[in-house]
Parts: C-alpha cells; structure tokens; sequence
C-alpha cells in the first residue's frame, strides 16, 4: 500500500507543478490527506496491538539493489498524528494565498512525501535517504524566497547537519555492520558515543537547539508564512523525532551514560535547551518585525522539547512530546496569522500595523487561542504540557534549570502581548482591512480544535502517546480522563475549567448590570485635546520594551549568530587564499602538473 | 400591570437613592487647573485640609472622575478642552466652578477671549466666589455638593442631555472657526 | 453522601469567595488609613473602599471601546477568583488538591492578561505603555520569586501548596519554613517581589497617575473601574495568602476540630494583614523606582540573594 501512496504523491506533484494555482491546492489539499487516510487505515485494520510491535519492517522497497524497510511504529503514529495534519490545513490555506502556481504545491507535496518516509524508515539508509529528500525539497522551498542570507544560512546548516547524520550513520554501520535500526542495541563505548552524539548535533540542526539555531530566524523571516508554518510546526518536530528514535527508543541514552559515568551527557542537553529558550525568549521580546518575533519565540518554545529530552524521565518526556505537540499546532496558526496579516496589509513589522482585532475578529480570536497555548494560560493545553516538564525539573532537583525555565515562561508573556498589542490591538490604522478569506479562517479553526479538546482531557494525549513510551520501555505516568498525577502533585484541568466557568458568574451579573455604550476609538482620553484637531499618532508599538532593551541589550549582543559570522567571514578569507593559486597564466597551471607528477612519482618510490 | 410598574418605579427610586448615598461619600474629582486657581489644590488633598476624610480623591483620567473641578478662568480655547473632558466623564457626573473667573470673568471680565458665564455651556452644579477661595471653600463645597447629592438636586448632567443641542448652539457660537466653516458652507448653499 | 459533600464544599468555595473580596475591600481601605496616618493625616473611614467600588458599579454611564474591551472586566474578576480558590486559606484546602504552585503561577496570569487585552483594545497609547511597565515589572520580580519558590519545593520534595502547607503545620509554628536560616533569606527576597506583585510603591510604575494617567486604567470608568477594584483587592488576598502559604504554614497552627478552623483562619486574617501593613508601609516612605531601575534590583540584588538560599537548600538536600 505504501509503494501506492508514494508514486501518487509523486504523480501528484508533478501534475500540480504544472496545473494553475487554485486546482493545484485543491489537488495537494486532497492528495495531502492521503498519509494520514493511509494511517488511520492501518490503525483500525491492525489496531494498535500491531503498531504496538513496533520494530520488524512491515514493507520492503528495492530501490537501485538497496532494500529500503519502511514499518509503522508507536513512535512515527504519534509524531505522524502531530506533523502530517499540518499539511492539508496548509494547502487548505494556501488555497488563496498564493497569486500564482509557482511550484509551492508540488514541493510541499514532496515535503510530505519525505517525511512520511522518515517516520517510516526503519532502517538508517532509507532514514537518510528520506532525511536528505526533505532537505532539498525544504531547500527549494526556502530558494523561493530569494533572500540570500536565508538560502545560504539553511543550505550550509542543512548541509553540516547531513554530515553529522550520514557520519553517526557510517559509524553504526562500521561498528555493526548492519543498517537496520533494531541492531544498534549492539553498541557501546566510545565509537557509540561518537555516533550517538554527532546525530544528536545533526538532529539537533533541524530542532533549532540554540547555538545551532542561527539558519532560523532568517528563513523563518523571509520564506511564505504557509511554508514557515510546516517549517517551524513539522519540520522543527522531525529534528526531535530523530532524537528521541536514538536516544530512547534505540536507547541511545543509555550508551551515552555507559561512556562516562560519572559525567550525565544527557543534562547537557538540556541545558542547551534552558539556554535556549531563555535567550531566544529575550530576544524574542525585542524584535519589531512579526516573523522574527515568531521565530525567536519557536526557538525558545522547542527549547522546552530539548530540556524534556535531556532530563530524560518518562514524566519529562511525557511534557516534552505533549510540547511538541502543542507547539506544531500553536506556531503553525501563528505564522498563518502572520500569513494572513501580511495577505491583508503587505507588512511585518509590528509598529506599523495595529488595530486589526475589530477588522478581523476571527483571525484574531484564532491567534489569541494559539497565545494562550503559547504562553501556557490554563485554558489551552499549552499549561498541561510546561507543568509536565517543570514538575520532572523539579522531581530531579534540576535547580539551574528550573528557574531559567521558568522565568523565559514569564517572558513568554512579554512577546505574547507585544503581537497582541502591536499587530491586533491599539490605534486602528487600516481602514480597507476585511477579514481573511474563508478558507483561512477554516485552516485556522481547524488547528485552534486539538488545543481546546486536550485542555479537557489531557488524559486523551498520553494515552495517545503511550504506546510510543511503552515501545521506548517507559510507564506511563499515572492520569484519568482529566487529570494526570504525578509523584509531586496534581492537576485536575476541569476543576480549573469549571471552576472559571462559575466565578464567570459573578463577572457576567456585574458586566449585565448596568448598560455600557460602546463609543469610537476617536473617543479617547488624551488630556482633554480632541483627536480630530491634531490626530496624534496613538500607537505606542514602536520601540515597545525600550526599557528592558536598555537593560538586555548589552549582554545579548555577541550572540551566537556573531560568531557564526566569524567563522563564516574566516572561511571566505581562506577560500579567497586558495582561489590565488588560479593565476590565469598557463606556465603555472604547467608547474602545478609537473609539482604534482613528482609528487605521485617520489611518494611511489617511498613505499 | 400598572400597579407592577409602580413597583419598578419604586424599587429604581430605592436602588438610586443607594446609590447617591454612596456616590455622595466617594466624590472623585478630576481637577483641570487653567489659572491659578491650581495651587489652591494640593494644600486641600495633603495633610492641612486632608479632604480624602471625606472621601474624596483626585483622579487622573475624566473616564474614572465623579465631579469636574474647573480651577480658574478659562478661555474660548480651554473651553473645547473642558467640554470634551466633561462628555468623556460618565454620568453622573457633577461639575464645580472655582473662583470668580468662571462666575463673571473675574479680573479678565473684558478680556475679547475669556469665557464669562461658564454656565452657558455646560451645567455648572455648583459655584465658589471668590478670588481666589481658600481650602476650606473648595471643602464647604465638595460639603454641600453631598447634600445637593444627598437631595437629588445636583442634576446638571441630566440637563445637559435634556437640553443638549441648546449647550451645543452656544458653544458652537463661540468657537470662532466653526462659525467660520458654517459661514462658508451657507455661502455654498447661496451659490 | 457524595451530593451532600460536594454541596458543603461548594457552599465553603462560595463563601471564601465572598470572604476574600471582604477582607481585600477592608485591607485597601484599611491601607489608606494607615497611608493617611503617615501623612500625618485623618483618612478616609476604613469602610471607604466598599463605597467606592458600590459608586463605580452603579454608575449610569459606563463607557466601553468593544468587546475585547469587555473582556478585562470579565476575565479579571473570574480570573482571580479562580486562582484565590487555588490556594490554601487558613486551614481549608479548597482546590488546592487539584493544582500546585505552577498553575496558581500560570492562574495568576489570566486576570492579567485579560486586563491587559482590555486595555490594549482601548487603544490609548498610555495603556500602551502602562502595559508594557507591568509586564516589565512582572518579568522582573518574576525571577526572585521562582528563585525562592524552588527552593521550597526542593526542600519539602513537592510542588503542591497543600502539601507544603500540611509540612509546614506538623509543629505548630517551630516547623514553619521561615524559621529555618535559608528560607529566612528567601522570605526577605520573595517580600520584596510580593511588594512588586501588589505594585505598590516603590514598584507602582505600571500605573504612575501623574505620568501615563494610571496606564492601563486609563480608558476604564463605571462598572469596568469597579470590577479592576474588585480584581485588585481580592489579588491582595492572593497574593498575600501565596506567601504565608509558602513561609508561614498557611497560618495553621492547630489541627483538629472546629476551634482549630476558626483559629487557623484568623491567624491567617491576622499573617495576611501583618503582610499587607508590612508592604503598605514600604510604600509610604519610599519614592518610585524607574523600569530599568527595578528590572536591576529584582535580577541583580534580589536575585542574587534568591539564589543563595536556592544553593543553601540545595545543598542541605543533597547531604
């Protein structure tokens, strides 16, 4: 059945390469739901019993005399379930966003393409093979962009990262001379440690862990918001999808903790991600332009995946995947939103846009949904997932990076409202803004439902990812429909919900009370002067946390980006060296030959 | 039927005598100061005078404010900023007149741009003689202003919806330019 | 059985609602008292606040900006509501069993926040920047205070205020965390953020009168104002409740029995008041911070102290 999927995402692709740009989205929108179709099949056929299995291949592809294993396991059901809805919510957006056909539809369908094949893969070649097909289809993705600081920051970092995959590969693959990811069990010591810890960094690429994380904020500013929401939503998730498949489900950590025992490599992975998120959080609350903002804020939420992975209990890794979860929905409605601003108005930065809120009502209350979520308010599930990974900090008395956590949490909040304030409420400066079109609207809406149905029952969503800890050799941590228990204390989400909804009570008798009159933004306190003498500017989004800027500013300035930029700056001064030795002077290049054939000659008779 | 009616009416007039009992005891004043009536206020809200005893506290915005203090004289100028400080405050609302200026004009009575009779363009509730009042006169007043409150008799603000277009032809009257574009606009209608 | 139980603690959760906006109306009009008497003056009557907040809700006009404006009125007071009923009070649990001290963290922010959206959508830019000092302000004592927080939750291995309350009240007052040297100095750090918290002088910026026209209120009157008062009288209650729960047991001194209740609820009242005049005090006699000014006390002094007792506790753990 798999072989079936793959050729008509591929003949899919083709055509919408060439159709017009409405029936190439209708064409990706229907295709797109194919995978997930596929799954859900499989899921009722065989049940979970079957997919509880887990590692032996379930279908071989021959490719070119290799032999490709593809099977579906409790691990690639659960990140499957979170990255591939993403797509037909995406195409469903794109369906009026795109003014041409200029090949989004058909390299989003390989998109989907190859990441269905890495959650598939169950062997490291058909893994990398599939790995590097999202690459380059991401790639020329990204390429569209014509921006060139983002197509060279992602070619060169995509490019390191299949290094230190395809080096960890060749490792393995020495040392058991066998692909299959169910033989790395043999593994241990040094060459495993090696291994383990160059996919880790090569994941880690794709995860955005923060000294690796400067490719990010250029692309995720400069390419399609529709793209960036599979980019920042699904992409990002696959780098942690890696790491977890080595780290727990091939208990990758327990090579990692037999290489130095008195040394946990694991916490510093988690530490990065502390860090992480801290940093990417302030600098987060500074920026002025919309998708940067978002990007630093991904960065900073994906941080909490990586701390969850690197303490590394099964509590933590509960938080973490339910993080992931989240997050793939929250960012993607995020950087839609951002989408359907810049659709709307043509602009990014925040300090030029505002008062959009009563223009439009419902990408606004989409957008709030997803910063809740963001921000971790008890009414989305966003709370669930961060309480999860604070608790499992708390539980292993992580006292450095508890705080940290917790305080880039209140920093959350900062950036939350700069959107809020900035891009939706205040002055109101368009005046021919409309709502987005309906298609929008709905690929919103149907993204804002998984946040508002796991509010209710967290329970639903580790029960959903149980079978993959069970497969990873992990209980589950104790939960009822509503509430999940841990050995510290409780949460009970619908003791929180019904409760607000009942201290609503008192809220709506003073609000019904007495009659208010709703009155114009023209009407509004500014000392007595009438607005329509001298109509001042009224937004005060420019240079927004100016205070905190003064106080910040200076320790975040030689950020990780800078050095990136030396060593960048180091290898063009290098190349440039090299390049001299082409002097255009035939006499040289006949030197040159005849250095080299004494070279061979004097190294032949050495041996 | 009618008999239930008179019932609602009776019960809104309890509920409305509640509520002037407490909003005579909470008086929140927004102080606009023009002249220099001003620096009569700080010697009454610190510890001399101390009106806060009585309930009273200056506000910073008109939305928050019970009772608009008109410090001093005001000019055709100032009076388009009084009266869009007067309709954002919500009603009830009270409005006090401070000194001599607001009554006649005071010492600037023949000035070509003083506001003589502050009455004229919005309900005063309330005036202080005087040049200038001492703090215990703005005390006295804020004091009678609760009994007027108390009595139900400081209704300036239900007059000024009452006789809303009234005020506004004889603010309209003095603000020079739009008598100008009015001007202009019944010469459109000549031509 | 179960019905009539669950009838009782709802009837319990009604009333504490109810106490805890009583008793934040008393304290706010009780500060002014006490603030008047620094001054060297009369004062309001302590009474003065439950007229106020009766004026504003029977205001006729009440002038709104949109629905987003609506909002702060009623997430505010359901907000704070929520979270009072989150904690500990005296010797009743409440909610307490179904969340810890992270969600009361994270409940706290619903009010907040909604104000925060009601005050945006008035489009004032002084709500603008009367905003952005609150949230600048919160992100800076913030830090002292999740310092402190973790240190108790690693001494008492657990996160549930509940527990850390029932811990707490095994001795009487000997076993309350502030007699112990590390949290002694953690109590001083996580005062100095609950003075941020209550935002009062001299970290009352975000609403500076005479200088942003009390930021974000600034477009709020009638019922709105009232509700704002209601919100920051019970978030007095909760704030200070947060803190005796943490240092001083909850105020629960004995155990058993309805005496006990009573008892432990009014060495609450009186842990809470002490608190609030304790603050209330602060205020009167010192100026305000500036931003920058209260961002570097908070993550440099308060911080550092925060982190001494943080290692201290770590430390004692880990022998």
């Amino acid at each position: 059945m798999l072989d079936i999927i793959f050729a008509e995402l591929i003949v899919a692709a083709i055509i919408t390469f060439f159709v017009r740009e409405k029936l190439a989205a209708i064409i990706a929108f229907f295709m797109s739901l194919l995978p997930l179709l596929a799954l859900l099949d499989w899921a009722s056929n065989y049940g979970f019993a079957i997919i509880n299995l887990g590692i032996e291949s379930h279908m071989k592809i021959y490719l070119a005399g290799v032999t490709l294993h593809l099977a579906i396991t409790p691990l690639s059901w659960f990140f499957a379930l979170m990255i591939l809805p993403l797509f037909p919510v995406i195409m469903l957006f794109s369906y009026s966003f795109f003014k041409e056909n200029d090949g989004f539809f058909a390299l989003m369908l390989l998109s989907l393409l190859a990441t269905f094949g890495i959650l598939l893969s169950r062997d490291m070649l058909s893994l990398f093979l599939f790995w590097e097909m999202m690459s380059w289809s991401s790639f020329l993705l990204v390429y569209r962009s014509k921006d060139r600081n983002a197509i060279m920051s992602y070619l060169i970092f995509s490019v390191f990262a299949a290094f230190a995959i395809l080096f960890g590969i060749i490792i393995l693959w020495h040392e058991n001379s066998s692909l299959l990811l169910s033989d790395i069990l043999n593994i241990s010591g040094k060459p495993g440690f090696i291994a383990i810890a160059s996919l880790i960094t090569g994941f880690a690429v794709k995860a955005v862990i923060m000294p690796l994380h400067a490719w990010a904020p250029f692309v995720y500013s400069k390419c399609d918001e529709s793209f960036v929401a599979f980019l920042a939503g699904g992409l990002s998730k696959l780098g942690y999808y890696g790491m977890f498949l080595f780290l727990f489900s091939l208990k990758g950590v327990d090579i990692l903790q037999s290489y130095m025992t008195n040394v946990s490599w694991n916490y510093l992975l988690a530490v990065f991600g502390a860090l992480s998120a801290f940093f990417a959080t302030l600098i987060a609350i500074l920026q002025d332009d919309l998708r940067k903002l978002l990007a630093y804020s991904s960065i900073g939420q994906l941080g909490y995946i990586a701390i969850g992975f690197g303490i590394g209990t099964p509590l933590a890794i509960t938080g973490a995947l339910f993080q992931a979860f989240n997050h793939a929905f929250f960012k993607a409605i995020l950087f839609l939103t951002a989408g359907i601003v810049a659709y709307r108005t043509g602009k990014w930065k925040i300090s030029e846009l505002g008062g959009l809120a009563y223009k439009m009502p419902f990408t606004f209350m989409a957008a709030l949904f997803a910063i809740f979520a963001l921000a971790a308010i008890p009414i989305t599930s966003g709370f669930a997932a961060k309480w999860l990974i604070y608790e499992a900090a708390i539980q292993q008395k992580y006292v450095f990076i508890a705080p940290i956590m917790l305080i880039a949490g209140v920093g959350a909040f900062l950036y939350s409202f700069r959107i809020l304030y900035g891009v939706f409420l205040g002055e109101n400066r368009h005046d021919n803004v409309e709502e987005a079109p309906k298609s929008m609207i709905a690929a919103l809406f149907i993204l804002v439902m998984p946040l508002m149905i796991f509010v209710v029952f967290p329970g639903y969503m580790l029960d959903l990812m149980k079978p993959a800890l069970q497969a990873a050799g992990m209980e589950s941590i104790a939960h009822t429909k509503f509430a999940i228990e841990t050995s510290l204390a409780k949460y009970n989400s619908i003791a929180v919900l019904i409760t607000l909804m009942v201290a609503m009570i008192p809220a709506f008798i003073i609000y019904k009370a007495r009659k208010h009159r709703v009155t114009s933004f023209e009407d509004n306190y500014l000392a007595g002067e009438p607005y329509e003498l001298h109509k001042p500017s009224m937004h005060a989004a420019n240079n927004f946390y100016k205070p905190l800027k003064k106080v910040v500013l200076p320790y975040l300035e030689p950020g990780a980006t800078h050095y990136f930029e030396k060593i960048y700056n180091g290898i063009k001064c290098a190349s440039n060296a090299v390049r001299r030795v082409y002097t255009g002077y035939v006499q040289d290049y006949a030197i040159y030959v005849v250095l080299f054939l004494l070279f061979i000659v004097g190294w032949l008779i050495w041996i | 039927m009618g008999l239930h009616n008179g019932d609602k009416m009776m019960r809104y007039e309890e509920w409305s005598k509640l509520a002037r009992k407490a909003s005579k005891k909470s008086l929140w004043m927004v102080h606009f100061c023009t002249g220099c009536g001003a620096v009569e206020m700080p010697p009454v809200m610190t510890s001399r005078y101390d009106a806060e005893r009585f309930g009273i506290t200056s506000m910073a915005t008109p939305r928050q404010a019970d009772v608009l203090l008109i410090t001093g004289y005001l000019t055709v100028k100032t009076l388009r900023r009084v009266i869009q400080v007067y309709e954002q405050m919500q009603s009830p609302k009270y409005v006090i007149a401070f000194g001599s200026c607001t009554i006649n004009g005071g010492m600037y009575w023949d000035s070509y741009n003083t506001i003589k009779h502050l009455e004229k363009y919005i309900p005063v509730d309330l005036y202080i003689a005087g040049c200038m009042p001492r703090p215990e006169g703005i005390i006295n007043a804020f004091i009678k202003l609760m009994k007027l409150i108390d009595e139900g008799k400081a209704r300036g603000w239900e007059k000024y919806q009452k006789y809303y277009d009234r005020y506004k032809e004889n603010q309209r009257r003095v603000f020079n330019f739009e008598i100008k574009e009015e001007q202009k606009e019944e010469k459109n209608e000549e031509h | 059985m179960d019905m009539i139980g669950m009838a009782i603690k709802i009837a319990i959760l009604i009333a504490y609602a109810i106490i805890g906006t009583c008793v934040g109306l008393l304290f706010m009009g009780i500060g002014r008292k006490i603030i008047a008497r620094v001054h060297n003056r009369v004062g309001p009557p302590f009474y003065q606040n439950f007229i106020d907040v009766a004026k504003l809700l029977s205001k006729k006009t009440n002038i709104s900006h949109g629905w987003i404006f609506d909002l702060a009125l009623l997430f505010s007071i359901s907000g704070i509501l929520l979270t009072l009923l989150f904690l500990p009070i005296g010797g009743a649990q409440l909610l307490s069993m179904d969340g810890d001290a992270f969600l009361v963290l994270y409940l706290l922010a619903i009010p907040a926040l909604g104000f925060a959206l009601g005050a945006g959508a008035s489009g004032n830019p002084n709500a603008g920047v009367g905003v952005m000092r609150a949230l600048v302000m919160m992100l800076s004592y913030e830090l002292p205070f999740v310092i402190t927080l973790i240190a108790l939750m690693i001494y008492y291995d657990t996160t549930s205020l509940a527990t850390i309350v029932k811990m707490q009240s095994i001795d009487g007052i000997k076993s309350w965390a502030i007699t112990m040297p590390p949290f002694m100095i953690a109590a001083f750090a996580a005062d100095m953020a609950l003075q941020g918290m209550l935002m009062e002088q001299p970290f009352d910026i975000p609403v500076a009168p005479h200088e942003i026209a009390s930021g974000p209120m600034v477009e709020f009157g009638g019922k709105y104002l009232g509700s704002l008062m209601l919100y920051k009288a019970i978030a007095l209650v909760a704030e200070t409740t947060l803190f005796v729960d943490l240092f001083l047991g909850g105020g629960v001194v004995m155990h058993s029995g309805v005496m006990a209740a009573i008892i432990n609820f009014f060495v609450w009242l009186g842990l809470i008041f002490l608190l609030f005049v304790l603050s209330i005090l602060i205020a009167a006699s010192f100026p305000r911070f500036r931003i920058e000014q209260a961002f570097g006390f908070y993550w440099k002094y308060e911080a550092i102290i925060a982190a001494i007792s943080l290692i201290w506790v770590y430390i004692m753990v880990i022998k």
